[in-house]
C-alpha cells in the first residue's frame, strides 16, 4: 500500500503543480516532497528488513536492492526539494515544480518495477522529464546542454532497448521450447528463475547492448559526454538529483541484468566488461580533474570517477566488492548532492562557476564555505567519512581477488590519487584568498547539509545496527558469492 | 509468411540506404515516411499470418505516430530551412559504402543470436533479424554523423524504426505496456526536440550542430 502511495504522491503532485502558482505551488511542492521522503523511507525499511513488498499484481516489487535505491532517491530528493524554491520562483509561472516531481516519479518507478520493459520506459522517462530542467535557465549554453543530453541519452537508451528485446527473445524462445503454460514475460523474478537455461550467446550480445545503453545513463566513459554539460548547466537541485541518484539508477538497471547474465554465461563475462569501463571512466575523469576550470563541471567529472569506482566494486564482485559498491553509491549520493546544492549557493553569491572567480569562500560565506570544505573532504575519501570505508571495501576486494584484479585495483588507486590532487588544489584556491564583497541573500538552511554530512560520518565510523545485514541481503539479490 | 517478411524488411533496408544517399530534406522526409509505412505493413503481415490481434493494433498506432504525426512535426522543423544544407555535401558514395559495411557488421553481430535459437523451434521470422539490426546501425551512423539537428533526429528515428522491426521479428510483439511506452517515448522525444531546436534556432539562427561549441573541457 505504501508502495503505491510512494509512486502516487510525486505523480499527483506533478499533475497538480502544472496549474498551481505562487504560494500554493510552494505548499504543494513542500507537502509532496515530505510525502515522498516519508513513504520512501518507509518502503525502504520494509524492503530491507523483510520479504519484498509487492503491489499491482507483482508489477511493483521492492527487494533489498530496490529498497536501497528507494531510500536514496527519497533522501536526495528531499535535500534537493528543500533547495528548489530559490531556483523555481525566479520569474513568472514555472514548469520547474511539476517537472521536478515527474523526474522523481520516473526514477522511483524505474527502481520499484519488477518488469524490465517498464524499467526501460521509466529510465527513458527520467531523460524526458529532466530535459527542460537542464535547459531551465534558457541560456545558450544550457540549451546546448539539454539538446546534447536528450540526443545522446535517447540514442543510448535505444541501445538498452535492443538489449531488452534480445533478453525477451531468449525468454520467448525458451518458453516456446519448454511448452510451459505461463506466457513469456519481462518480469525480472521470472527471468532470474529461468536464467540458467537461457542461451548464453544471446545473453552475451544482449548484455553488451544493455551496458552501452544503461552505461550512457550512468555516465560511463566513453558514453559520458552529455554528463558534464548537463550537470554543469542544470540548476543546483537538478544537478544534485542527477549526480546523486540518476547515475545510480543507470547502475541499478545494469545490476538487474548481471545476475541473469552470470547465470547464463558464467560469472567472468559481465565482470570483465564492468572492470574495463569502470577503469576507463576513472582514468578519463582523473585526467580532467587534474586541471579543472569550472567547479560545477569539476563535480560532474568527479561523478564519472565515482561511478567508475562503483563499477570496479561490482567487477571485483564477491560479498566485499558488491557491498562496497552499494555503500559507495549511497555515500557518493549524499556527498555529491550536498556539494551541488552548496555550489548553487556559491554561484548565486559569486555570479560565476569559474574556479578562478571564487576566492576567500571561508571568509565571504562562512557557513557555505565550511559545509563545502567538509563535503569535499568526504568526497575525497578521507576518514571518518563513509566514502573512505566503501573505497577500502572495494579496493580491498580488488587486491584480495588475484593478480589480474589487483593490477586493476592498483591502476584505479592511481587514478584516485591523481583526482585527489587536482580536487584538493582547486578546493584550496576557492577557500582561501581575499574575500570579495558579495551580494547578500546567498545563505541557506544549514540543517540539511549537517544532516547529510552526519549520515556520511555514520556510514564511516559506526555502522548503524542493521546496515551490515541490509548490505548482505542486497549482495544476495545481486548474486554475489 | 517468411518470404513476404524478408521482402518487407529488405525494402525497409533499401529505403534506409537511400536515406543515406539523398541530401535534399523533403526527399529524406519522404523516405522516412515510406520506411515507416513498410514497417507498419510488416507488423500487419506478422499480425495476420501469426494470428496476433495485438500486432494489428500496433501497426495502426505505428502508422498514426510515424507516418502521420511525426512527419508533420519534422516538416514544421524543416519549414524554415533551405531545401539542401548550405555547406557543400560530402561524397554520398562513401557514406553508402560505409552503410554497406554496417550491413555486414550487423550480420557478424547478430548471427550468433540467430544461431542460438534451436532451428526446430525458432520463430519463422528469425532469419531477418540481421537486416533489421542493419537498419538500426545505419540509423545510429546517420544520427552520429548528422550535420544539422534535423539530420540527427532523422537518424534517431531510423534507428528507432530498426529496433521496432527487430523487436517484431525476434518476439512477435512485446507486452502491451512496453509497446505503449515506446510509442509514447518516441513521440515525446520528437516533440521535445522540436521545442529545444526552436529555442536553439532563436539563439543561433541555424540548426548547424557545428555551432554547438559553447561547452568544452
Amino acid at each position: 500500500m505504501t508502495l503505491v502511495l510512494l509512486l502516487l504522491v510525486p505523480a499527483l503532485a506533478a499533475a497538480v503543480l502544472v496549474r498551481a502558482r505562487g504560494a500554493a505551488a510552494r505548499l504543494v511542492h513542500g507537502a509532496a516532497a515530505a510525502g515522498t521522503v516519508a513513504a520512501g523511507l518507509r518502503v525502504a525499511a520494509e524492503g530491507l528488513g523483510g520479504p519484498a513488498p509487492v503491489a499491482l499484481d507483482g508489477l511493483l516489487r521492492v527487494d533489498a536492492l530496490s529498497a536501497w535505491m528507494v531510500g536514496l532517491i527519497a533522501l536526495v530528493s528531499g535535500l534537493a526539494a528543500a533547495e528548489a524554491p530559490r531556483y523555481a520562483e525566479r520569474e513568472g509561472p514555472t514548469r520547474f515544480y511539476p517537472l521536478f516531481h515527474l523526474f522523481v516519479f520516473t526514477m522511483l518507478l524505474a527502481v520499484t518495477t519488477d518488469d524490465i520493459g517498464l524499467m526501460w520506459v521509466a529510465v527513458e522517462g527520467t531523460t524526458l522529464a529532466s530535459v527542460f530542467l537542464v535547459g531551465f535557465e534558457r541560456t545558450r549554453a544550457s540549451l546546448e546542454a539539454s539538446y546534447k543530453y536528450l540526443l545522446i541519452c535517447s540514442v543510448g537508451i535505444a541501445m538498452a532497448f535492443v538489449g531488452t528485446v534480445l533478453v525477451y527473445f531468449a525468454d520467448v524462445h525458451l518458453l516456446a521450447a519448454g511448452g510451459a503454460g505461463e506466457p513469456p514475460a519481462l518480469r525480472w523474478t521470472a527471468l532470474s528463475a529461468l536464467a540458467p537455461r537461457l542461451p548464453g550467446p544471446v545473453l552475451q550480445v544482449a548484455f553488451v547492448f544493455l551496458l552501452v545503453g544503461y552505461g550512457t545513463k550512468a555516465g560511463l566513459v566513453p558514453m559520458h559526454t552529455w554528463l558534464p554539460d548537463a550537470h554543469g548547466e542544470a540548476p543546483a537541485p537538478v544537478s544534485a538529483l542527477m549526480s546523486g541518484v540518476l547515475l545510480s539508477v543507470g547502475v541499478y538497471a545494469l545490476l538487474r541484468f548481471t545476475p541473469i547474465v552470470d547465470a547464463a554465461v558464467g560469472p567472468g563475462f559481465a565482470r570483465r566488461l564492468l572492470l574495463g569501463l569502470g577503469l576507463a571512466s576513472m582514468a578519463v575523469a582523473a585526467a580532467f580533474l587534474w586541471t579543472p576550470r569550472d567547479y560545477k563541471r569539476m563535480l560532474a567529472y568527479s561523478s564519472v570517477e565515482h561511478i567508475g569506482v562503483v563499477c570496479l566494486g561490482l567487477g571485483f564482485g564477491g560479498a566485499w566488492g558488491t557491498a562496497g559498491a552499494l555503500l559507495h553509491v549511497a555515500n557518493h549520493a549524499l556527498a555529491k548532492s550536498t556539494l551541488f546544492l552548496l555550489a548553487g549557493r556559491i554561484r548565486a553569491a559569486y555570479g560565476s562557476t569559474e574556479i578562478a572567480a571564487v576566492r576567500g569562500l571561508l571568509t565571504a560565506l562562512p557557513g557555505t564555505g565550511r559545509g563545502f570544505l567538509v563535503a569535499m573532504l568526504a568526497l575525497l575519501g578521507l576518514p571518518p567519512f563513509g566514502l573512505f570505508t566503501s573505497e577500502v571495501l572495494i579496493f580491498g576486494a580488488g587486491f584480495a581477488g588475484g593478480a589480474g584484479s589487483a593490477v586493476v585495483a592498483a591502476a584505479g588507486l592511481g587514478c584516485l590519487l591523481l583526482a585527489f590532487g587536482g580536487l584538493l588544489r582547486a578546493l584550496g584556491g576557492m577557500l582561501h584568498g581575499p574575500a570579495p564583497a558579495l551580494a547578500p541573500g546567498a545563505r541557506g538552511p544549514g540543517a540539511l547539509v549537517a544532516l547529510a554530512l552526519g549520515l556520511l560520518v555514520l556510514t564511516g565510523l559506526a555502522w548503524p545496527p542493521g546496515l551490515a545485514g541490509a548490505l548482505e541481503r542486497i549482495a544476495a539479490v545481486v548474486g554475489a558469492r | 509468411m517468411t518470404p513476404l517478411v524478408n521482402l518487407l524488411v529488405f525494402v525497409a533496408l533499401l529505403l534506409t540506404l537511400l536515406l543515406v544517399w539523398r541530401q535534399s530534406r523533403p526527399a529524406r522526409l519522404r523516405l522516412f515516411v515510406a520506411q515507416s509505412a513498410v514497417l507498419a505493413l510488416l507488423a500487419l503481415t506478422i499480425g495476420l499470418f501469426a494470428g496476433r490481434r495485438g500486432l494489428v493494433a500496433v501497426a495502426a498506432v505505428f502508422l498514426l505516430v510515424k507516418v502521420w504525426i511525426i512527419p508533420r512535426v519534422l516538416a514544421r522543423i524543416a519549414a524554415q530551412l533551405p531545401v539542401r544544407p548550405v555547406t557543400p555535401g560530402r561524397s554520398a558514395g562513401l557514406a553508402v559504402l560505409g552503410a554497406g559495411a554496417l550491413v555486414v557488421l550487423a550480420y557478424v553481430i547478430m548471427l550468433p543470436v540467430v544461431g542460438a535459437a534451436d532451428p526446430a523451434r525458432r520463430l519463422p521470422t528469425t532469419g531477418a533479424i540481421p537486416l533489421a539490426f542493419a537498419i538500426t546501425l545505419i540509423g545510429l551512423a546517420l544520427c552520429v554523423t548528422g550535420r544539422d539537428a534535423l539530420g540527427q533526429i532523422l537518424g534517431f528515428l531510423a534507428l528507432e524504426n530498426g529496433i521496432f522491426a527487430l523487436a517484431l521479428l525476434a518476439t512477435w510483439g512485446l507486452p502491451g505496456l512496453v509497446e505503449a511506452g515506446v510509442f509514447l517515448d518516441v513521440l515525446v522525444v520528437v516533440l521535445i526536440m522540436e521545442g529545444v531546436v526552436v529555442e536553439l534556432r532563436r539563439e543561433h539562427d541555424s540548426l548547424d550542430v557545428d555551432r554547438l561549441r559553447e561547452l568544452r573541457g
